[in-house]
C-alpha cells in the first residue's frame, strides 16, 4: 500500500512537470487557455466515444476542419458557455501533427498508476 | 462346484459386473462432466460479477478522473482494459499484455471477455483472467472414485449372490441328472446280476433247485421290464398316441397282480384283493397299466417283509394299502416330483409317483395319500371324471 501510494505521488509530481510541446501550446492550448477551454473535458469526452486515438484524431480533425455543433460530440449547451472555433487555417499534416501531440499530451494511459481499492 | 456350473457362474458374473460396471462409469462420467460444468459455470458466474465491480470503479475514475488515477486491483484475479482496437491500456500486470495473449486457450485459468460502454477511461474490452479453482472438482473427484469403490463392492456382493441364485436350479438338475445314472446304473446292474448269477447256477449245478432259480430271473427280468417300462413312458409321455377306451380295471388289476406275484412271494407280503367286478374307466390302457404297476411296485419295495397290501378296486375308486415304512407328513408333497426318492435304500428311479401324478392330472382323475411314518401308506385315485 506505501509503495503504491509512493509511487502514485511520484507520477502526478511527473505529469505536472510535463509540460506540453510547443505545437500543442500554439496551435491548440493558447487559445483553449485563453477561452478558458477545458482542454482536459473534451479529452475525456472523446475518449468515452471513440476509445482509440485514431478514432479520435479522426473525429478532431473532422470538427476542427469544418467546426459547427452538428460535428462535435461536445453538448450544445458547451458552445452557448465557449465560443465556436473558428476553421482551422493550419495546413493538413500541421493539423494532424497537432492533433496528435495533443492527444498524447493528454493520453490517459499516463495517468494510471496501479494500486487496490 | 460343478465345472459347467462354474464356468456358468464367472460367465453371469463377467457379464453382469461388466455390463453395471459400463453403466455405472457412463452415468458417472455424465455426472462428473455436468458437475465439472456447474463448478466452472459458478465459477464464471462470480468473475460476471467481479467484472461489473471492475467496471463501475471504471465509471467512477472516468467520472472523477482525478489526476493520478488507481486501476481497480481485485484480489485473485488479473484484469485489463483494452481499446476498440485490442490495444492494451492499463491492467493488473506488470508491462502490456497483447489482447491475444490474455486470450491464449489455457485449461488452468477462466477468461472472461465483456463489453464496456460507453468507453470509460477509453476501454472497450475488459478482460479477466482468474486461476481455476480446483478444490470443488478435486472433492467431486474423491467423491465419485469413493461411490465408484463403494457401488462396485456393492455390486461384486450383489453379483454373488444373485449369481449363487440363478444357477441353484442348474446345480439342483445337475445333481439329479448325476444321481440319476448313479442310479440307472446300479438299478439295472443289479437285476442283470441276478438273472446272470442264476443262469450260471443253473448251468453250474444242473437239475438243482431250478423253481427258485428261475423265479429269482422272473423276478429281476420283471424289475428290468418295470424299469424300462417307466423309463419309456417317461421320454415318449409328450409324444405317444393314447387311445381312449373303455378299460376293465378289474381284469388288468388282476393280470398285474399275477404279474407282481413273484415279487410279492419273495417279501412273503400278505395280499387282499377287493375287486368288484367290472370296474371300467374310460382311458388308456397302458396309461392304466403304468398306474397300477406303479402303485402296487412301490407298495411292494417300500413293504416290510411279511407285511400287509390291500388293493381295492371298485366303481369309484383304488386304493392301495401297504404297511409299510410310511411316508413323513412334510415330504408328502415332493413324493411327486421326478427323482424324488425318500429311500436310498430302496430301488427305483423316484419316477414312479411322478408318472402318476400325470396320468392323473391327464385324466383328472382326484388323488389322495394318507401316510403314517412306520405304519404304512394309503393311496387312493378317485375316477372322480366318472
Amino acid at each position: 500500500m506505501v509503495k503504491t501510494v509512493a509511487l502514485g505521488v511520484a507520477l502526478t509530481l511527473w505529469l505536472w512537470g510535463q509540460e506540453p510541446s510547443v505545437m500543442v501550446e500554439k496551435n491548440c492550448l493558447s487559445c483553449h487557455k485563453a477561452h478558458a477551454i477545458p482542454s482536459e473535458l473534451i479529452y475525456r469526452r472523446y475518449l468515452l466515444r471513440y476509445s482509440t486515438h485514431e478514432a479520435m484524431k479522426q473525429a478532431i480533425v473532422s470538427y476542427l476542419s469544418n467546426p459547427n455543433p452538428k460535428n462535435s460530440i461536445m453538448p450544445s449547451p458547451f458552445f452557448v458557455k465557449f465560443p465556436m472555433k473558428q476553421s482551422s487555417t493550419l495546413d493538413k499534416p500541421t493539423l494532424l501533427r497537432s492533433t496528435e501531440e495533443f492527444l498524447d499530451y493528454f493520453d490517459i494511459k499516463k495517468r494510471f498508476s496501479s494500486g487496490s481499492y | 462346484m460343478y465345472s459347467s456350473e462354474r464356468k456358468s457362474f464367472i460367465r453371469f458374473l463377467i457379464i453382469y459386473l461388466g455390463s453395471t460396471f459400463v453403466l455405472f462409469f457412463v452415468a458417472l462420467v455424465i455426472f462428473y462432466h455436468y458437475q465439472k460444468n456447474q463448478i466452472i459455470t459458478h465459477q464464471m458466474q462470480t468473475l460476471e460479477i467481479k467484472s461489473q465491480y471492475i467496471k463501475s470503479h471504471l465509471r467512477i475514475l472516468h467520472e472523477t478522473y482525478d489526476s493520478v488515477l488507481i486501476y481497480p486491483v481485485v484480489e485473485g484475479l488479473d484484469s485489463g482494459i483494452y481499446t476498440l482496437e485490442k490495444q492494451y491500456i492499463v491492467g493488473t500486470f506488470d508491462k502490456p499484455v497483447s489482447f491475444e495473449t490474455f486470450m491464449r486457450h489455457d485449461s488452468k485459468h477462466l477468461l472472461h471477455v465483456s463489453k464496456i460502454e460507453p468507453y470509460y477511461l477509453g476501454g472497450a474490452y475488459l478482460v479477466i483472467r482468474k486461476p481455476i479453482d480446483y478444490s470443488p472438482l478435486e472433492t467431486l473427484q474423491y467423491n465419485s472414485t469413493l461411490f465408484m469403490l463403494i457401488a462396485g463392492a456393492f455390486f461384486i456382493a450383489l453379483g454373488i449372490y444373485l449369481g449363487r441364485l440363478f444357477i441353484a436350479p442348474m446345480r439342483e438338475y445337475i445333481k439329479t441328472m448325476k444321481d440319476f445314472i448313479q442310479d440307472t446304473t446300479h438299478e439295472l446292474n443289479t437285476p442283470i446280476s441276478v438273472i446272470l448269477a442264476n443262469i450260471e447256477m443253473l448251468e453250474t449245478f444242473g437239475k438243482c433247485n431250478t423253481h427258485k432259480e428261475f423265479e429269482r430271473i422272473q423276478i429281476a427280468s420283471k424289475t428290468l421290464s418295470i424299469l424300462y417300462d417307466d423309463l419309456t413312458y417317461l421320454n415318449l409321455n409328450h409324444h405317444y398316441y393314447r387311445t381312449i377306451q373303455s378299460v376293465d380295471l378289474s381284469e388288468l388289476l388282476r393280470s398285474r397282480c399275477l404279474y407282481f406275484d413273484a415279487m410279492i412271494q419273495d417279501k412273503m407280503i400278505d395280499v387282499t384283493l377287493l375287486i368288484t367286478p367290472d370296474s371300467r374307466v374310460d382311458m388308456d390302457a397302458r396309461d392304466a397299466m403304468r398306474l397300477m404297476d406303479n402303485l402296487i411296485s412301490n407298495a411292494i419295495k417300500y413293504n416290510k417283509p411279511k407285511g400287509a397290501l390291500m388293493i381295492e378296486l371298485t366303481h369309484e375308486h383304488l386304493i392301495v394299502e401297504d404297511g409299510g415304512i410310511g411316508i413323513e407328513q412334510t415330504k408328502i408333497d415332493q413324493i411327486f416330483n421326478r427323482f424324488t426318492r425318500l429311500s436310498s435304500s430302496q430301488g427305483g428311479f423316484g419316477i414312479g409317483l411322478s408318472i402318476v401324478r400325470q396320468i392323473i392330472v391327464h385324466y383328472g382323475f382326484v388323488l389322495s395319500i394318507d401316510s403314517k411314518l412306520h405304519k404304512g401308506t394309503k393311496v387312493m385315485v378317485r375316477w372322480s371324471k366318472q
